[in-house]
């Protein structure tokens, strides 16, 4: 089924309204709850998940950074359980885990600073946990005298009071860190736990600015990819599509085909996308509905081939909307390309799963059980997710422009800790 | 009068097909008091179910066509003075044919039989007696059913069955007489398989496939829409797809999404069978894209849905057609016709 705002966004709404009056806990099982239903999808349970540990952050006990750590963990492992198809939680939950980990590392060196003793255990300590790679912009890894992280807000610097208490919690956090990683990273006096908190809410706060600003600033790049006189196949659009091709209608005159999987006979009163068409028609751009999921017949008139990425895996592959790989194939048999759209934080440090591609939908908005075809006489499988292999995708536009298949790993690398990409928030362990 | 209300009614259905596909034909519905006279109540009839497509397929059309012709034949009277080789043609068969091609346009099967009909009727002798005439276009048309229509469909279903192994699960999409044929016979045969249905949720023909096929007791998997095709295609053994028409260039045409299917089973190294009569052949006519021969779905014609009724698979994406002659590639195209 097509991804219309209407439909999930008023469950969204009450969702982060209700976090603020309810305890933790049953905010929590209140999203889970929406994510069993699916009333919370795709973009969306990105910024649900944001919101969640922003409240674990903000209002679980923690009085160490291990413990935080593990706070967001285990909440973020029951949401992803609660909504396997949705991958995009755990990127969250590793971005929100990273960014604990570098404002974790940044105060300890702040503290080494004062410290000669501790600086040499630490800076053992700094190699042997693995180093992020490739300096990153955004985060960069840790580094003993390094510049304020681009995304986050200038005031983390302000100096730390230094007192004894300090002095022997560095040197703690040294050795727990070369001996296991279970014991305590660091029990660090209230006014630095009080830091840290205020320090990790504010890196939550960014990565939800990130994710709501994906959109335009992916549809900033629109002009470069659409042309005057262009045939644009728009697969199923999401909300990313509708504002890149209504940026793109500002400055170009194309014509866009919808395809939508919806079923004719089940849609009942307005048109599928009739909002979208209505604001392209207004720029001059036409649209035309196409009413099949076969695409090869269209793909001769198509020039390019537009969809959303609901996740970006590590080798390239997308997790898509149902369908989306019918067109993607079609456009690589007409050697057409095919542009999927997603922000960084929909990649996904995974691999694909696949069970995620071909997740089973409801059935009986295809086939009326009351026609006489029984459930037991036929077994009838709606897949509602598809999986889309690299070699078919051209250009991964994302809101830190367009990228090609063989520079992902590098942003993966900027946006993870590699402790935290290997873990997998299915699993029971 | 009447004539310019024919006109405006017909620029009003047009006018909402997109420019870029303006070029295509399509059905439509002619009201009865603006047929033309000469017109045969059973030709008027099957027009009528085929501008509603509750006539649909290429062969049915030609069967119900043939039929229709049939009676023409037996109720023509040659006017005094003429002779049927000369008169036939131009004013009885002629204003038939050109009314079916308004209803809808023509399928390649009913092009191909009617220049067969035609080569006939020239083939008579200018002094040939009427009954003579007539009883060779009757005999011509008795046969044309049986060996191109009925016996054909047996052959096919007969060979195409035997790809069938056991233990296969065979993908289809849609539904098609011929494929609904072969399994029936596959399964009449002994063969136990099972049988993957991809659906076109515009159409649901497969539905009432896999209900006719569930009775015969084979094991079937639907799958309403092309969602998840890959995932489908891995998981078949082979997949057999029924075409409508196929073109001189070995192109297949056929419903809508058929060459989705067929690109999905070759990227994934699957057999793909093409079940064709050889009438469906067509000799002169090549066509790489879908947009050069297409029809527009009248039924999915607004400003809120555009639908194409055909689509055509290349023959590097079919590895084998079976017709009731040979079974070959799909570029060698039959020498039969």
């Amino acid at each position: 089924m097509a991804p219309s705002q209407t439909t999930y966004s008023p469950s969204m709404e009450k969702l982060v309204k209700s976090l603020k009056g309810q305890t933790l806990e049953a905010s929590i099982e209140s999203f889970i709850y929406l994510l069993k239903r699916r009333q919370v999808k795709g973009d969306d349970c990105a910024d649900a998940t944001a919101h969640i540990l922003r409240q674990v952050v903000a209002k679980s006990k923690w009085s160490d950074v291990d413990q935080l750590l593990s706070r967001v963990q285990t909440v973020g492992s029951r949401l992803a359980k609660a909504a396997p198809h949705e991958p995009i939680i755990g990127n969250i939950v590793r971005r929100v885990m990273g960014l604990i980990r570098d404002e974790a590392s940044e105060d300890r060196n702040a503290d080494d600073f004062g410290s000669e003793a501790a600086s040499d255990i630490q800076s053992l300590a700094t190699a042997i946990a693995p180093p992020s790679h490739s300096g990153p912009p955004q985060r960069p890894g840790p580094v003993p005298f390094r510049p304020p992280p681009l995304t986050s807000v200038a005031s983390f610097h302000i100096a730390k009071p230094k007192s004894m208490f300090n002095l022997l919690s560095v040197v703690e956090t040294a050795e727990s860190t070369i001996t296991a990683a279970s014991t305590p990273l660091s029990q660090a006096a209230p006014t630095s736990i009080h830091a840290l908190r205020s320090e990790v809410l504010d890196g939550i706060e960014e990565i939800m600015d990130e994710i709501s600003q994906a959109d335009d600033q992916i549809a900033g790049f629109a002009d470069i990819q659409i042309f005057p006189g262009d045939y644009v196949l728009a697969y199923l659009p999401s909300r990313t599509v509708e504002r890149f091709l209504v940026k793109a209608a500002a400055k170009r005159k194309f014509t866009v085909f919808l395809v939508s999987l919806e079923n004719p006979n089940t849609t009942t009163g307005e048109a599928p996308y009739a909002a979208l068409r209505k604001k392209l028609s207004s720029s001059g751009v036409k649209t035309i509905s196409i009413a099949s999921n076969g695409l090869m017949a269209y793909m001769a008139r198509i020039n390019k081939v537009v969809f959303s990425a609901r996740v970006v895996y590590q080798n390239g592959g997308l997790l898509v909307d149902s369908g989306a790989s019918v067109a993607a194939q079609a456009a690589k048999a007409h050697s057409k390309p095919v542009i999927a759209l997603g922000g960084v934080y929909k990649f996904c440090p995974e691999d694909p799963s696949d069970e995620i591609a071909g997740e089973a939908g409801d059935s009986s908005t295809y086939v009326s059980y009351a026609e006489g075809l029984k459930l037991d006489s036929l077994e009838v499988e709606n897949t509602v997710a598809d999986y889309v292999p690299p070699e078919l995708v051209d250009v991964y536009l994302t809101n830190l422009g367009p990228q090609t298949r063989h520079h992902l790993a590098a942003i993966m690398a900027d946006h993870y800790k590699p402790e935290d990409v290997g873990f997998s928030f299915l699993s029971n362990e | 009068g009447r004539r310019p209300s024919i006109l405006i009614v017909e620029k009003d259905i047009r006018s909402s097909i997109p420019e870029c596909f303006s070029h295509l034909p399509m059905a439509k519905r002619i009201p009865l008091s603006q047929v033309h006279k000469d017109v045969h109540p059973a030709v008027l009839s099957i027009g009528q179910q085929m501008s509603t497509f509750a006539i649909k397929d290429s062969i049915s059309r030609l069967e119900a066509t043939l039929k229709a012709f049939r009676k023409v034949i037996e109720s023509y009277e040659t006017p005094k003075g003429n002779s049927l080789s000369r008169h036939f043609v131009p004013h009885a068969l002629n204003p038939q044919i050109e009314y079916l091609t308004e209803c809808r346009p023509m399928c390649f099967s009913m092009g191909n039989a009617i220049r067969l009909l035609k080569a006939k009727v020239n083939s008579f002798d200018i002094d040939t007696p009427e009954d003579e005439a007539k009883e060779g276009l009757l005999e011509m048309i008795e046969l044309f059913i049986n060996e191109r229509i009925t016996l054909a469909e047996f052959v096919i279903a007969r060979n195409a069955a035997k790809q069938i192994q056991d233990g296969d699960l065979v993908l289809t999409y849609g539904s098609h007489r011929l494929v609904e044929k072969t399994f029936l016979r596959a399964r009449g045969d002994g063969r136990s398989f099972s049988v993957s249905i991809i659906d076109d949720p515009y159409d649901r023909g497969g539905q009432v496939m896999a209900t006719t096929l569930r009775k015969a007791g084979i094991r079937v998997f639907y799958s309403p829409n092309l969602g998840g095709l890959k995932t489908h295609v891995e998981r078949a053994t082979n997949v057999i797809l029924g075409a409508e028409a196929i073109f001189a260039n070995g192109s297949l045409h056929a419903a809508a999404g058929t060459a989705d299917i067929a690109v999905a089973a070759t990227a994934a190294s699957k057999k793909v069978i093409a079940l064709c009569e050889t009438i469906n052949f067509d000799r002169e006519r090549v066509s790489v894209d879908a947009l050069t021969y297409n029809e527009i779905d009248p039924e999915q014609n607004s400003a809120e849905s555009f639908r194409l009724l055909y689509d055509t698979t290349r023959d590097h994406y079919i590895t084998g057609v079976i017709t009731e002659f040979e079974t070959g590639s799909g570029n060698s195209p039959a020498q039969a016709i």
